[in-house]
């Protein structure tokens, strides 16, 4: 399956912190700050190794972690718009 | 929450397995949170604001129901409002509910306007988030 | 300006001038015993006729200073002290840049600080203002400063802003001459304020460690929940005026504050019971 392809920024512009469960995300470039729930956090894992499209990014997070939920696929998409009207992600 | 920490090291004879679960939830759920300058919160205390409906640049539009500012007469759209909302009269528009002496049916209109009030024009600086990014 | 009056508060020096010699007048009274500021002033209030013919026909205050909200509203003379704090209080919420400013209240006991956030109306001046009385140390009912290197809170006291209820309770605890005058019919109801106590003045230039982050609400039974970590941080940059323009530095700030302080919500029917439950969940942070 190929969908659209996202890219995240690079690890140094992105400052995380751990809060219960929970990440909260200072976003250099914008200086924005974000709350992520999971898979949010992981998505954006798996985009720092290289552009991706849902499908891939699953296939990446298949790679680190047993995957649960029905909507899979869908799920994932969902996410990545998420994070992309947060300037998270962006379709090059 | 979905198990990303992996505690179960405790007790474990063997060496624990480094997949953990992640549950990806359903599409409809939201997992992204933007921080938000706070409106009216720490400005509503720090200083009695006042907030023209409309600001004096469009003196005599009358204010649609998604809050802009439209032509007089439009159909559905509030009336210029009498005198300036204060700080608690946004606040309980913001709200969702309606100060006296405001009519009902305008209320989310003018509560959209206050929503929609960009730097620079009348009223804004009262309710912007004393913490814009630049 | 015709009149002017210097203060020194916690790290900060203000300078307030005013077209009306009043205002000013009721301002030193109630400041008070506060030092002289040993500096140049941070910043910079200024009391004005809102047109030139309203410094005499029902006299107008406008608020102006180094930072202003072209929208605000003006006040009359009778309430020219309030106007000068609200002064003081919008130079900090616009210009403050070496703190980052959280619209809480604080007080301190053992060098450890515990902070009283909410919303406007939620009891935490008053809460604060009476532990200042009942062996806790007032570090300020408006503002926290968190020093954006050591992570400690800097005391800021200034006078206490009672409003309505909260006046009579204090009436009872603390002599008159710590009291402004009482002024009804402003925007918020009526208003008097209150001089921290000397041992406040005293230890002004101290810091502390933050030791917990209470929620408190007036009005509800006994309740005491936990609040979760992220929701302390989003409810911490609601009630932050500058943690936005901070960037990186107000992150860090408050992502270690959070990180390092427990925190809880409380809902209490009294300022007894509150007193009595403040005590409890602060022996058990400890």
């Amino acid at each position: 399956m190929t969908g659209a392809r996202y890219i995240a920024d690079p690890e140094e512009c992105v400052q995380s912190v751990a809060l219960d469960g929970l990440s909260v995300l200072f976003h250099r470039p914008s200086g924005m700050t974000h709350i992520v729930a999971p898979p949010a956090p992981q998505i954006l894992e798996a985009l720092r190794m290289g552009p991706a499209d849902a499908g891939e990014i699953l296939a990446r997070m298949r790679a680190w972690y047993d995957l649960e939920g029905d909507e899979a696929a869908d799920a994932i998409e969902a996410r990545l718009e998420e994070l992309e009207a947060a300037g998270l992600v962006s379709r090059p | 929450m979905s198990g990303t920490d992996n505690k179960e090291n405790g007790g474990s004879a063997f060496v624990p397995s480094r997949r953990t679960v992640l549950v990806l939830g359903a599409a409809a759920a939201s997992t992204v949170v933007t921080i938000r300058p706070a409106l009216a919160q720490t400005a509503g205390s720090v200083l009695n604001c006042q907030i023209p409906v409309p600001g004096p640049h469009a003196a005599g539009s009358y204010i649609g129901p998604d809050g802009s500012l439209v032509a007089p007469g439009t159909p559905g759209a509030a009336p210029p409002l009498a005198r300036p909302l204060n700080g608690e009269e946004a606040k309980v528009l913001l709200r969702g509910s309606t100060p006296a002496g405001v009519n009902p049916q305008s209320a989310q209109a003018y509560a959209n306007y206050i929503r929609r009030l960009q730097a620079g024009m009348s009223g804004f600086t009262c309710y912007a988030s004393l913490q814009m990014p630049r | 300006m015709k009149h002017s009056l210097s203060l020194q508060i916690g790290p900060v020096a203000f300078r307030i001038g005013s077209t009306w010699a009043a205002p000013l007048d009721a301002l030193a009274r109630l400041y008070a015993g506060y030092p002289e500021p040993d500096r140049i002033c941070d910043f910079t209030v200024r009391l004005e006729p809102e047109s030139p013919w309203r410094r005499w026909v029902r006299p107008s205050v406008a608020i102006h200073g180094d930072y202003v909200l072209p929208d605000a509203a003006p006040m009359s003379l009778a309430h020219g002290l309030l106007a000068a704090e609200m002064g003081m209080n919008l130079q900090m919420a616009l210009g403050q840049k070496h703190y980052l400013l959280l619209h809480a209240a604080s007080v301190e006991k053992g060098g450890r600080a515990l902070i009283l956030t909410g919303e406007s109306g939620a009891g935490k001046s008053t809460l604060a203002a009476l532990l200042g009385e009942r062996g806790w140390r007032l570090m300020g009912d408006e503002f926290a400063l968190l020093d954006l290197d050591d992570g400690r809170l800097r005391a800021f006291p200034r006078a206490v802003s009672l409003k309505n209820g909260a006046i009579r309770v204090m009436e009872r605890e603390v002599a008159a001459e710590r009291f402004g005058p009482r002024l009804d019919g402003t925007p918020k109801g009526s208003i008097r304020h209150l001089r921290p106590n000397p041992r406040a003045l005293e230890a002004m230039a101290e810091p502390a460690r933050p030791a917990l982050i209470l929620f408190p609400r007036f009005g509800e039974a006994t309740a005491v929940r936990p609040v979760g970590q992220a929701e302390v941080f989003m409810r911490l940059t609601q009630a932050s005026t500058n943690y936005v323009s901070l960037g990186g530095a107000g992150f860090d700030a408050l992502t270690k504050l959070v990180d390092a302080c427990p925190s809880a919500a409380m809902d209490y029917p009294d300022t007894d019971s509150a007193v009595e439950l403040v005590e409890t969940l602060w022996e058990q942070a400890a």
